[in-house]
C-alpha cells in the first residue's frame, strides 16, 4: 500500500458547484432555504447556439461546472473535463422515439445530434473552446464515484487540475413509474494534485468500499435523494462544511464506493 | 505529487465480434479475401442501405443473469466467454478487486427501449418484461461483464458516441499508473437499432450502397454492430502493447468534424507524444474512415499533415460497417492483427480514390513489418481518440 504522502490516488479539491431546483449555488443549498425563482438551469456559460442545443441536463451541468471552475480559478479552455450521468440524454432519446413512432414523423437531425450521452460534454467543450480531454461516463448510482476516479487517474498522470461534473435529468415517465423517479440535479468539483503548487480546500481519496462515518446531506424532497448523483451533492456538502471523515458516495444503492475527505489546513 | 509516467500497457488477450464473424480465423479470412460483411438490413427502413449485422449466434444469458439478457448483453456475454483463457491467468496474478472493467457504448440498451416504446405506442403500455434499469441503462453491461469475468474492481461505461470503446484503454493506463488497479477488461459493444439508422438518415449521412471510405464518389456511412474486449495488465505476456492514447476535442461543432481535422491531428500527436515516437516510426494507420465527405476529408488532411503519403492507410468500415460505440475497440484489434500477422487488408470500395486526399490509401492486401500502428476514432461532440499500438 502506498504511503499517504506519496499515494498517487489522493488528490485535492479546489472548487465545487451545484445546481438543483431551488438551489443555483452551494451557499443557497447550505442555507437550507430554497430560492423559489430557481426553476430551470440557465446555462449562461454556454454560447447562445449551444445553449439552444443543450438539454436541461446540459445547462445544469454547465452551471455547476462553471461555479466549480471559477472557485478553483482554472482555465476553462484547457482543463480536462469528466462528465458523469447515469441516464444522460434519455429525455431527448424518448422525444425522438415519440417523434418517430408516436407521431410517425421523420427523426429530427438536430435532436439526433444531441441525443448522444456526451452531448453535454460536447456543448461545454465547444463553448469553452477547450480542445483538450473530454469524456462522458455512466455507472448508475456509482457515477459520482467513478467520475471522480477517472479524474483522479488524469490528475495522477498529468499533474494538472481536472474538472468533474455529474448530473441527471428525471427519468422520462413513459419508461418508469413516477414514484421511482427523481428531480434534476448536478454537482461539480475541480480536483488538483497535492503538489504544494495548487491550493485546495480538502484532500480526497475515493475507494471501493470503506467504513463511512459521515452522514449524507439532508434533502427535503425524497425525489432529490433518489437522483443517482445525490452522492456528489453529499460530497460537496461535506467539503463545503469542512467535515472530515469517510462518506459513502452511492446512498446505499451502488457498490459501496466511499470518499475519504480531510479539510486542508487553513481552509 | 509528481505526475505518474504512463508506461506501455501489455494487451494479454482479446476477442472480437462483428459482421465478419466472432473467431480470429473467420475475421482474418474475410479481411484477407477482401470480403465484406455488409448486407441489406433484416429490418425495413423505407430506404435502401447496407448494414453490418452480427450473424454469430449469441446465447442468451442464463441463471441469475437471465433478466439482463438483451442483445447487447448477450454480445457482452459472448465476448467475455471468449476472453476466459487469459482472464483465468489474470485472476491468478491479480486480486479480483484490482481488476477493473471499463467499457464503451453509444446506444447501449437503446434498441430494447426502442422496442418497448413501439409496443407502448401500439398497445398503450410498456411490455411486461421491459425493465429500464436492466435493459436500458449502460450499467447493466457492467453488471453482466463483472459477473461473468469475476472482475470486482472499479467499473464504468464510457459513452462518447463513436470514440466510446477507445477511451477505456486510456482509462486503464491511468488507473494502473495511479496504482488503483493492476489489470482491466476494456473495450465495448453496440447493436444496430432503427433509431440510429433513421437518425443518420435524417443527417443525410447514410449511403445506399456499401460505404466507400476515401473514395472520390463516397456518399455516406454503412452502419454496423459488434464488440471487442481486451485484457490489459500491469505486467504480462503481451500480444501487443498500448503505447499511447491521444484524447482531444474539436471544440468546433456538435456533429461535424473540424474541416481541417484539428482535433484528429491533436489526438494522433498526443498518442505519439505519450509513446515518445516520431511520425516516421508509425507503419500503418487504421483510419476512422466512415465514408462521408466531411469526415474522410478532415481525417485525410490531419493524416497528410503528419505523415504525408508515406504511411499505408486502411479503413475497415467497408467490412464491418460503422459499429459506432464499438468501432474504436474493434478497429484497435484490426490494428493488432496487422502487427501480429504482418499484413493489412485492402480498403473496400475505395476506388476511384480521392487523390486530393494526399494520403497513401491501401487498396490491396499488403504484407509488411508493421511494428507501430495508429487506430483513429472520431465522434459526435467533437470527441477524438487515437490509439498507438506497438509490437512487444
Amino acid at each position: 500500500m502506498s504511503s499517504r504522502a506519496n499515494d498517487p490516488s489522493r488528490v485535492g479539491i479546489a472548487g465545487y458547484g451545484l445546481w438543483m431546483p431551488g438551489y443555483a449555488d452551494v451557499a443557497t443549498w447550505l442555507s437550507g432555504t430554497p430560492d423559489d425563482e430557481v426553476v430551470k438551469p440557465l446555462g449562461l456559460a454556454l454560447d447562445s447556439k449551444n445553449r439552444r442545443r443543450a438539454s436541461q441536463l446540459g445547462r445544469s451541468l454547465s452551471d455547476a461546472l462553471t461555479a466549480a471552475m471559477t472557485q478553483a480559478d482554472v482555465d476553462v479552455s484547457t482543463t480536462p473535463t469528466v462528465v458523469g450521468s447515469a441516464i444522460g440524454e434519455a429525455v431527448t432519446l424518448v422525444g425522438l422515439l415519440s417523434q418517430i413512432w408516436g407521431a410517425a414523423e421523420p427523426a429530427s437531425p438536430a435532436a439526433f445530434s444531441v441525443s448522444v450521452h456526451n452531448a453535454a460534454a460536447g456543448v461545454i467543450s465547444i463553448s469553452n473552446k477547450n480542445q483538450g480531454f473530454s469524456s462522458a461516463l455512466s455507472a448508475d448510482c456509482d457515477t459520482p464515484a467513478t467520475s471522480l476516479l477517472e479524474a483522479v487517474g488524469l490528475v495522477a498522470t498529468t499533474g494538472a487540475p481536472v474538472a468533474v461534473v455529474c448530473g441527471d435529468e428525471p427519468v422520462p415517465t413513459d419508461l418508469v413509474p413516477a414514484d421511482v423517479g427523481w428531480q434534476l440535479q448536478a454537482g461539480a468539483m475541480v480536483l488538483v494534485p497535492l503538489d504544494g503548487e495548487h491550493s485546495c480546500l480538502a484532500q480526497l481519496k475515493v475507494t471501493l468500499g470503506g467504513a463511512p462515518d459521515l452522514s449524507p446531506a439532508a434533502f427535503s424532497d425524497e425525489a432529490q435523494a433518489r437522483n443517482p448523483q445525490a452522492g456528489m451533492i453529499d460530497l460537496i456538502t461535506a467539503v463545503a462544511r469542512g467535515q472530515r471523515g469517510v462518506l459513502r458516495l452511492d446512498r446505499g444503492a451502488g457498490r459501496g464506493y466511499c470518499a475519504e475527505i480531510t479539510p486542508a489546513p487553513g481552509s | 505529487m509528481a505526475a505518474s509516467r504512463v508506461r506501455p500497457l501489455p494487451v494479454t488477450g482479446y476477442t472480437n465480434l462483428n459482421a465478419l464473424g466472432s473467431t480470429r480465423a473467420e475475421i482474418l479470412d474475410a479481411l484477407a479475401a477482401g470480403r465484406s460483411g455488409l448486407a441489406p438490413p433484416s429490418e425495413e427502413f423505407g430506404f435502401t442501405t447496407m448494414v453490418g449485422e452480427v450473424r454469430t449466434e449469441l446465447p442468451g444469458l442464463t441463471g441469475e443473469l437471465a433478466p439482463w439478457s438483451t442483445r447487447i448483453a448477450s454480445m457482452a456475454g459472448k465476448l467475455a466467454a471468449d476472453l476466459e483463457e487469459p482472464l483465468r491467468l489474470a485472476r491468478k496474478r491479480w486480486r479480483p478487486e484490482r481488476i477493473g472493467v471499463f467499457l464503451g457504448t453509444s446506444t447501449g440498451g437503446a434498441v430494447s427501449t426502442e422496442r418497448a416504446y413501439r409496443h407502448f405506442v401500439a398497445e398503450g403500455a410498456l411490455p411486461a418484461d421491459y425493465n429500464f434499469q436492466r435493459q436500458h441503462t449502460f450499467s447493466s453491461l457492467l453488471h453482466v461483464v463483472g459477473e461473468l469475468t469475476g472482475a470486482r474492481g472499479p467499473a464504468w461505461m464510457v459513452s462518447t458516441a463513436c470514440t466510446s470503446s477507445g477511451k477505456p484503454l486510456a482509462t486503464a493506463q491511468r488507473l494502473i499508473a495511479a496504482d488503483i488497479i493492476d489489470a482491466a477488461i476494456v473495450g465495448g459493444m453496440d447493436t444496430l437499432c432503427a433509431l440510429t439508422v433513421l437518425g443518420f438518415s435524417a443527417l443525410q449521412a447514410i449511403a445506399a450502397q456499401p460505404c466507400r471510405p476515401f473514395c472520390k464518389e463516397r456518399s455516406g456511412i454503412s452502419l454496423g454492430e459488434g464488440g471487442a474486449l481486451a485484457l490489459v495488465e500491469r505486467e504480462g505476456e503481451a500480444r501487443v502493447l498500448i503505447e499511447g492514447v491521444g484524447e482531444t476535442s474539436d471544440a468546433y461543432h456538435i456533429s461535424a468534424p473540424h474541416p481541417q481535422g484539428r482535433g484528429a491531428l491533436g489526438a494522433m500527436e498526443a498518442a505519439m507524444a505519450q509513446a515518445g515516437c516520431a511520425a516516421d516510426e508509425v507503419d500503418h494507420i487504421n483510419a476512422h474512415g466512415t465514408g462521408t465527405q466531411l469526415n474522410d476529408g478532415a481525417e485525410a488532411q490531419a493524416i497528410a499533415t503528419l505523415f504525408g503519403d508515406r504511411v499505408p492507410v486502411v479503413s475497415t468500415k467497408g467490412y464491418t460497417g460503422h459499429t459506432l460505440g464499438a468501432a474504436a475497440a474493434i478497429e484497435c484489434l484490426f490494428a493488432a492483427y496487422a502487427i501480429e500477422e504482418g499484413w493489412i487488408p485492402p480498403s473496400l470500395n475505395s476506388e476511384p480514390f480521392d487523390s486530393d486526399m494526399g494520403i497513401q490509401l491501401n487498396t490491396t492486401l499488403l504484407k509488411g513489418d508493421f511494428k507501430r500502428v495508429l487506430s483513429n476514432s472520431f465522434a459526435f461532440g467533437g470527441n477524438n481518440v487515437s490509439v498507438l499500438l506497438r509490437a512487444p
